[in-house]
């Protein structure tokens, strides 16, 4: 195909998951089921296409559409532009087809629904995928507005959506009051980037900022940085996530903790990395990685003290979300790619995870750890997933967990990054201890009595429960391939922003070559995985068989429950990001 | 004098984050961010301002005054007012989900205290 048509074609995996959602109430009245079956159709046909971009820009290209064909004249951009470059396209492809396995995943568990239930279910989940996918590849900051609150709205329906559980209003209000706060802080931070510099295009502004960065572009940044740290629960905007989760089903969790929280650290890559060029003078690596270190940390801590296995996952989703912007803010080759290839290895696993938790509160009715036991022997299959799963977080080799980890492990060491390096092996550590404690819990304990009700899985949740634990190991034995082919190019567009806003502002440019390799058998990260599994399940152990410790205590008194608090945090986070930026140049 | 705009934005601003923050009662709370609404579609509305400048509108031009006059002269930033037409529309949107999800709180709990609406915590 020739390159204008590809091209013109990038609007389209937008258009089909939004046609689908229109059209999925009107289905549902047709056949129950057609709303679901028609989304995962959508989703394909965009995966579908997306795919046929794949090659030439994964080859290294980045391609831009201009939305009715405004297009720049003299490095001028008033209309829309969609533009595919490797770090967008693997988002968008994630997205798409990770999403179509959850609609099927859907089908099967929840296929019982009645037609109103069921065609409003597909009309959201497809709203949020086509954000996600809007998200990724549009070139345009108002654009990425839009994107930002379609797929809000969206995720305030989903969370509301299963009301047997009544925690479902209270953790929608939640969710509603700092999504909100964090759209506003998106919404002034692109209106004063635009009154600064008078464009709205990531190339434009890029040329601009390139030039001289003022203190409004910094605030503008800090605002943006923050408020799509709140979509990404990184720590202190996450008072919200973890009572989402508890509240929701198994196929929304895995939507919004597997695709939907990454597209708040897309946008910070974007943003912080290639509008800003890499911060332009202001410490916004730095920023990133303390940020992300607290997350990690902070969130690896409180997952260890849950005992409700979907909290405890969603507080993981925390650390992982912190993981992520430690990639971004190392600003090295290495590092990058292993955020990029984390970012692909977290929506892999985590949906992974919260479909088995939901398959055990659909299978048993229960949720809370103590309570659960012998579910080995009981639900194999379920049992091998998460293993699978929590394996991969662990950073286990051959499976993918261990790639992206000892590449942000390389970045950090390649810059020098000691301090952070040894924070993030303790949240490692941490982390290990609280999947393997729920594993324990949950799995592989003995149960005296028998449950009171067991169903058994249908075939179609078993087919999602094992591609996925399938792509988590092929992540994880093809590191070659993918880092080569995928992630080198992803983070060469992440780290040369000059060439991605030339591609933004003329339709076509060529990235620089990337080479990374993967040392599969280091003998210093086999090691530190030996140690921080060993120490993991030491500290699990401990944490079982002792009282909670004063500080877990503490940060568990912090997360009061009340919005008004979660707020407070938010604000006060947004107030020391815009503080650091602007302060410290 | 467009000082006064910032000001009361920033006034606006205040207010609703002094509700949101202290405020328990979630119509309040709604309130409070429906205020913070207001102040940032002020804040865009004054950031779209230029002295003595027109409406950004070329067709019929006033007498004496050609389109091309117009496009090169003076005229107030629409893309910032489109902002606020499109905020407008999501914050609409937003507020009706805010409001029905009180409403069921409300029909649920028979409160409409935050501190009362706080199960899950920890």
């Amino acid at each position: 195909m020739t390159g204008p048509l590809l091209a013109s074609l990038l609007p389209l995996p937008v258009a089909l998951p939004i046609a689908g959602a229109v059209a999925a109430p009107l289905l549902a009245r047709l056949h129950r089921q057609l709303a679901i079956i028609a989304g995962v159709v959508t989703l394909c046909g965009a995966a579908a296409i997306l795919l046929l971009e794949a090659p030439s820009v994964f080859g290294g290209l980045v391609r831009a559409h201009y939305l009715g064909l405004w297009t720049p004249v003299h490095g001028r951009a008033l209309g829309i532009a969609f533009a595919a470059d490797p770090f967008g396209l693997i988002f968008a492809l994630t997205a798409a087809v990770i999403g179509a396995v959850l609609l099927m995943y859907t089908l099967s568990e929840l296929g019982g629904l009645g037609p109103r239930e069921l065609g409003g279910y597909a009309c959201l989940f497809q709203l949020v995928i086509a954000a996600l996918i809007g998200a990724a590849l549009t070139a345009d900051l108002i654009n990425l507005f839009v994107w930002f609150e379609v797929a809000a709205l969206a995720s305030y329906g989903l969370t509301a959506f299963f009301l047997e559980r009544p925690i479902a209003l209270e953790a929608t209000f939640k969710i509603l009051a700092l999504t909100t706060l964090a759209s506003f802080a998106v919404f002034l931070g692109a209106g004063l980037l635009y009154a600064a510099n008078g464009a709205l295009n990531y190339g434009q502004l890029h040329d601009a900022l390139a030039r001289h960065v003022t203190t409004p572009d910094l605030i503008a940044l800090g605002l943006l940085v923050a408020g799509f740290a709140t979509k990404a629960g990184l720590v202190p905007f996450h008072g919200w996530l973890a009572d989402v989760h508890t509240a929701t089903s198994g196929p929304v969790s895995a939507l919004f903790s597997g695709l939907m929280y990454n597209f708040g650290i897309v946008a910070i890559g974007r943003l912080a990395l290639q509008v800003f060029g890499l911060g332009g003078g202001a410490p916004i690596l730095g920023l990133l990685l303390t940020v992300g270190i607290i997350s990690a940390l902070l969130g690896a801590i409180m997952a260890l003290a849950q005992d409700d296995l979907k909290r405890l996952l969603a507080y993981d989703t925390i650390s992982q979300m912190g993981i992520l912007a430690i990639g971004l803010g190392t600003g090295t080759a290495a590092g990058t790619a292993g955020a990029v290839y984390h970012l692909v290895n977290h929506a892999l696993f985590k949906s992974l995870l919260f479909l088995c938790a939901g398959a055990i509160l659909h299978r048993t009715g229960l949720t809370k750890l103590p309570e659960m036991g012998g579910l080995a022997r009981r639900m194999p299959v379920v049992a091998a997933a998460f293993v699978i799963g929590a394996a991969s977080i662990a950073g286990i080799p051959p499976l993918n967990g261990y790639v992206s980890l000892s590449l942000i492990h390389t970045g950090l060491l390649d810059g020098h990054q000691y301090l952070p390096y040894a924070l993030m092996l303790a949240a490692q550590v941490i982390t290990i201890a609280a999947l393997g404690k729920a594993a324990w819990l949950a799995f592989f304990r003995r149960r005296a009595g028998d449950y009171p009700q067991l169903e058994p899985l249908r075939p179609g949740m078993v087919a999602g429960l094992a591609g996925l634990s399938a792509c988590c190991v092929a992540f994880g034995v093809l590191p070659q391939f993918f880092l080569g082919s995928v992630m080198a190019p992803a983070a060469a567009s992440l780290l040369n922003p000059a060439r991605y806003a030339s591609g933004v502002l003329t339709g076509l440019a060529r990235l620089p070559a990337l080479h990374l390799a993967f040392d599969y058998v280091s003998p210093g990260e086999l090691l530190s995985v030996v140690a921080c599994a060993a120490a993991g399940a030491a500290a699990a152990w401990a944490y079982l068989r002792a009282r909670e410790p004063a500080p877990v205590r503490l940060l568990r008194a912090a997360h009061t429950g009340s919005v008004n608090d979660y707020a407070a945090y938010a604000v006060a986070g947004m107030l020391a990001v815009i503080a650091v930026l602007t302060l410290a140049r | 004098m467009i000082l006064v705009n910032y000001l009361a934005s920033a006034a606006l601003l205040c207010t609703g984050l002094y509700v949101l923050l202290t405020r328990r009662n979630l119509i309040k709370i709604v309130m409070g961010l429906s205020l913070m609404e207001a102040s940032t579609y002020l804040f865009m509305v004054s950031l779209a301002y230029r002295a003595g400048s027109t409406a950004p509108v070329l067709a019929g031009p006033p007498a004496g005054k050609t389109a091309r006059q117009l496009a090169h002269g003076n005229v107030a930033d629409p893309v910032l007012q489109n902002f606020c037409l499109t905020a407008i529309v999501i914050g609409v949107a937003v507020t009706a989900v805010f409001l029905s999800v009180t409403v069921r709180i409300a029909q649920h709990y028979r409160t409409l205290d935050a501190d009362r609406v706080r199960a899950m915590r920890g």
